[in-house]
């Protein structure tokens, strides 16, 4: 982005009015929140479908769900999470659900969308010698189906895009639905991210030796790898004078957005964190903030040794020795690695944070790596004195990195 | 299901068990009702997945072809059909 595009947009203010969600702590925002502060994370044995054949049994499953009414029939359990979460997001916003008409967009990310059905529907295909299986189960099995499921359920007529870039996905769509509002394509847009796990996820990260066989502890001496996830997070972002006309409460300002890529490995980040580095100090630098400014990092943490290692040197290379004092947490210790959507998950929980002046704790178990140098939050919620400015980081595979930066609503 | 139950109550059994159609009973969908658009709202997709349900409860084949609006406007029409079908001696080959 140029610098004149950049001048033009600090007039445009892009708000957050509504969060939704939909985790291994249940079905809604709140239920996320409270098991987030309560620091005992939800990645337990996974039930969902066998996974006995693999190195880990566990995995933070969203339990079942409340009613959802007939669309939900044939929809994907990535779909329904998606659903779920825009309803709640809307409601909190105070905006009607259909028809949202032209003014509104949807920008999601997803992994793997509709493809725990697409594995269920095969393996009964395979199965029958008559080669019969439910058609429907394949009805939501592109990626983008969780974004065009919440256009359809809302009729939302504006653009409906669909972000697959590992685990930035979910950020990832946050940054086009901040460039799109804008460029005032769009009034209001739903952006975030759902994914479900699926056989392909589950199998893979195994076959990587990604997985702990423990629930993760990112930035642990002891941390052995990722622990999985699934689920959705919405956010409803606006600009602010559309929000003023309508007389929304505001509940944070995203600042910024930035995308780099390593163009390294198609799975290792760069070990200095040169690309998350630069993600970092591009997002600082279009939300017009400095990192002296920034009060705590909601940061990928996976819990891999590699990961954690290079996201921390980025850190210290973004903030210099303030790094050895800013709060650092990372949900994923607690609902676990939710691929496409965690980027849109850790976003609204970085909200959350700001909000509530207090940054959640990651469980405790596992002492910190002091080669890493980080002052992490275990066991307890945090408070802040100063709550004004946060930084949610992700760092995927293939080297993708985004960053997101917001503002407490008041000090915009 | 009952076998002495008529064709189209076992047919409105499949279309609530088999296209998830929760909170809806058999009994309360009428005869007469389109299955398509107005009606009992069907799409495209619980066609494909009603053939494949009436297939297996029928033990018949059904041709794409066949699938059209004659057959599959109402429970009356395609009970009417899958009894005709079922009566014709060019099925009995195609049971399995």
């Amino acid at each position: 982005m140029c610098g004149a595009e950049r001048a033009d947009h600090a007039s445009l203010d892009i708000v957050v009015t509504g969060l939704g969600a939909v985790t291994a702590y249940g079905w809604g925002v709140e239920s996320l929140w409270s098991g987030l502060r309560g620091g005992t994370g939800a990645i337990a044995r996974f039930e969902r479908f066998d996974a006995t054949r693999h190195r880990t049994r566990l995995a933070a499953e969203v339990p079942t769900s409340p009613e959802e009414g007939r669309f939900a029939r044939r929809a994907s359990f990535a779909d329904r999470f998606a659903v779920a979460s825009a309803r709640e997001a809307l409601a909190m916003a105070g905006l009607p659900g259909a028809p949202a008409g032209p003014s509104t967009g949807i920008f999601f990310g997803s992994s793997t969308g509709g493809m725990l059905e697409s594995e269920r529907f095969y393996e009964r295909f395979l199965r029958d010698p008559r080669r019969r299986a439910r058609p429907g189960l394949l009805a939501s099995q592109q990626l983008n189906g969780p974004g065009d499921a919440v256009a359809r359920e809302i009729a939302a007529e504006g653009p409906s895009e669909t972000v697959s870039s590992a685990c930035a996905s979910g950020a990832m769509a946050i940054g086009a639905a901040l460039r799109a509002l804008r460029r005032r394509e769009v009034d209001v847009a739903l952006a975030g991210g759902s994914d479900a796990l699926c056989q392909l996820t589950y199998a893979g990260f195994n076959a990587l030796r990604s997985v702990d066989d423990r629930p993760s502890r990112p930035f642990r001496a002891d941390r052995a790898g990722l622990s999985l996830g699934e689920g959705a997070g919405v956010l409803v972002l606006e600009t602010r004078a559309h929000a003023a006309r309508r007389g929304a409460r505001v509940l944070a300002t995203l600042a910024g957005e930035a995308a780099t890529c390593d163009a390294y490995h198609m799975t290792t980040p760069q070990p200095e964190g040169q690309g998350a580095a630069a993600a970092m100090r591009l997002a600082l630098e279009d939300a017009g903030v400095e990192p002296a400014e920034v009060d705590f990092v909601n940061a990928h943490g996976t819990g891999t040794p590699l990961n954690d290692a290079a996201e921390a040197a980025a850190l210290h290379a973004v903030f210099g020795d303030r790094a050895l004092t800013i709060p650092v947490t990372s949900t994923k210790a607690s609902i676990g690695h939710l691929l496409g959507s965690a980027g849109a998950v850790e976003a609204l929980v970085t909200v959350l944070c700001l909000l509530r002046r207090e940054v959640h704790p990651m469980p405790s178990a596992g002492e910190p790596d002091a080669g890493l140098a980080l002052d992490l939050v275990l066991g307890r919620p945090r408070r802040l004195q100063r709550a004004v400015c946060a930084l949610s980081t992700n760092l995927a595979f293939g080297g993708a990195n985004a960053a997101l930066v917001f503002r407490r609503a008041e000090a915009a | 299901m009952p076998n002495d139950a008529t064709t189209a109550q076992r047919i409105k059994q499949l279309l609530v068990e088999k296209l998830h159609l929760d909170g809806l009973a058999p009994e309360n969908i009428d005869d007469q009702m389109p299955l398509f658009g107005e009606g009992l709202g069907l799409d495209s997709v619980d066609a494909l997945e009603l053939v494949v349900a009436l297939e297996k409860e029928f033990q018949l084949r059904i041709q794409s072809h066949e699938v059209g609006r004659e057959a599959f406007g109402s429970v009356a029409t395609l009970a009417a059909y899958v009894d005709g079908r079922l009566q014709t001696a060019d099925d009995a080959h195609v049971r399995s």
